[in-house]
């Protein structure tokens, strides 16, 4: 950690005071990540736990359990594909929410399509320096904010149904399964892209390539997320260059 | 008994209520950890929460819309019980969520989707697509709190160096899957070029005018831009 408040450039038409100020070290420490560890723990065990009721209550009220075999291959195929995330997803996201947004972002997934570009809006809107401590705790608040929202929308989704969806013109409903997720990733790319201009070619390129060459999901993203930042690394300890305020 | 009468039966609500009440109160607890320390040594006020507020909620409801349309086809394959004790603090995404399934089925020796596709086959999935996520809570759980020391070891508190390897790491992940579907071609190349230049001209636009709550709006208004300029420009074929 570093210590004490931290000064920055100022940032224009935010809502930040001139002249950037951190919140104080000890404060942060204490009355914040403390708390924030303690019931993190605890509540990621809980729904790590709470990831068993389904089948127990399957076998309870209806005797019905799967057997060893069937769980064991399925257990084998889906891990092969989840593994790679589970070690990749955090390390790589980390920077952008720190130790709150982590918790909840494994807690309640859909990072890279909601959480993460909620906790960069937030960010943005507040005009706070990433990688600060109020970077963190406002990146923090987009994705509580994401998760409330989350949750009363699926339920309305799956109350409803079909009715909602069905209610929308056909060209609508393509549009929205089509070209959504798509214009997510261009949208947050071109946020962060007038933060770092010098990153954004080299970071296509990186991820581009590998691409092109058909190489797997879990290979591609590391090699996207390290490269990029090696050569941000190289860049900023060579020539001094770091992304502008805000 | 027909699997997909007991896929929507009250106990797989019940248990998917249970992890969303977990999911929600962890939220609220750290929501109000952050508000409270802002206000106290952050030097905000409610107004600029408001705010801060305000641009999450815009900026979600476009992904939570777009995850709606998707579940549909967990709805329609599974049931609307499956889909919300997944999908209300599901681990994975929709997309994922719809291997995983596949995966059980074929470990089950069945195909999802099709009539092969039993309640052996369901009991299958869920344990497998529930249990198989855990890695990601309990990761969270065990080594959340050696991430930031590992960070600040390599920053050495230079916060110069820590908006480095945000904006990095940020544009390394969104640059992957921008590129990923920009690879594609057709539509949704136009949709990641078109949000990325909406984007990128909007919150440009704020600076411009010193109009900060255009930022709240920015991604929302980008999201939505770049998908109708998709779909006008390439129509409903990808």
């Amino acid at each position: 950690m570093s210590t004490g408040a931290v000064v920055s450039k100022p940032t224009a038409g935010t809502a930040e005071p001139a002249a950037f100020v951190d919140i104080p070290v000890g404060p942060y420490e204490t009355e914040y990540l403390k708390p924030v560890h303690r019931v993190g723990v605890i509540t990621t065990l809980a729904i790590s736990a709470a990831m068993f009721l389904p089948a127990i209550l399957l076998y309870l009220i209806y005797g019905v359990a799967a057997p060893w075999d069937a769980i064991l291959a399925g257990m084998g195929l889906a891990l092969t594909y989840a593994v790679p995330f589970f070690i990749i997803e955090p390390i790589s996201y980390y920077p952008i929410y720190g130790d709150a947004g982590n918790y909840m972002a494994m807690t309640t997934g859909n990072v890279s399509n909601l959480r993460l570009p909620c906790a960069a809006v937030a960010q943005a809107v507040a005009g706070v320096p990433e990688g600060t401590r109020k970077g963190a705790i406002i990146g923090m608040i987009g994705i509580a904010v994401s998760v409330f929202v989350g949750l009363i929308g699926v339920f309305i989704g799956a109350v409803a149904g079909g009715a909602i969806t069905s209610s929308f013109p056909v060209w609508l409903t393509d549009a929205f399964k089509l070209y959504l997720l798509p214009a997510v990733w261009g949208a947050v790319f071109g946020q962060f892209a007038l933060r770092g201009p010098y990153y954004v070619l080299p970071a296509l390129l990186i991820a581009g390539i590998p691409l092109l060459l058909k190489w797997p999901g879990y290979v591609v993203i590391p090699l996207a997320v390290f490269g990029t930042l090696a050569l941000a690394y190289f860049l900023y300890k060579k020539f001094n260059l770091a992304p502008k305020a805000g | 008994m027909d699997w997909k009468f007991i896929a929507n039966q009250p106990w797989l609500w019940i248990a998917g209520l249970i992890q969303a009440s977990i999911g929600a109160f962890q939220a609220w607890y750290f929501f109000r950890l952050g508000t409270r320390l802002l206000e106290k040594h952050g030097n905000y006020h409610r107004k600029e929460v408001g705010g801060i507020v305000r641009g999450a909620v815009i900026t979600s409801i476009g992904p939570i819309l777009a995850e709606i349309f998707v579940m549909l086809a967990l709805i329609i394959a599974i049931s609307p019980a499956y889909a919300w004790q997944r999908e209300g603090v599901g681990v994975g995404s929709v997309f994922t969520e719809l291997v995983q399934v596949s995966n059980a089925a074929v470990g089950a020796g069945q195909e999802f989707g099709t009539e092969s596709f039993n309640m052996m086959g369901f009991a299958t999935a869920m344990v497998v697509v529930n249990v198989s996520c855990i890695g990601w809570s309990l990761g969270a759980a065990f080594f959340t709190r050696y991430l930031g020391t590992a960070r600040e070891k390599i920053s050495r508190g230079d916060t110069r160096l820590l908006a480095v390897i945000s904006v990095a790491a940020t544009l390394g992940i969104f640059g992957y899957y921008a590129a990923n579907e920009a690879n594609k071609g057709g539509g949704r190349e136009i949709a990641v070029l078109a949000g990325a230049i909406l984007s990128a001209f909007l919150f440009k636009l704020a600076d411009w005018i010193h109009l900060p709550r255009l930022k709240e709006w920015a991604l929302g208004i980008a999201m939505f831009g770049g998908m109708m300029i998709a779909y006008l420009v390439h129509g409903g074929s990808q």
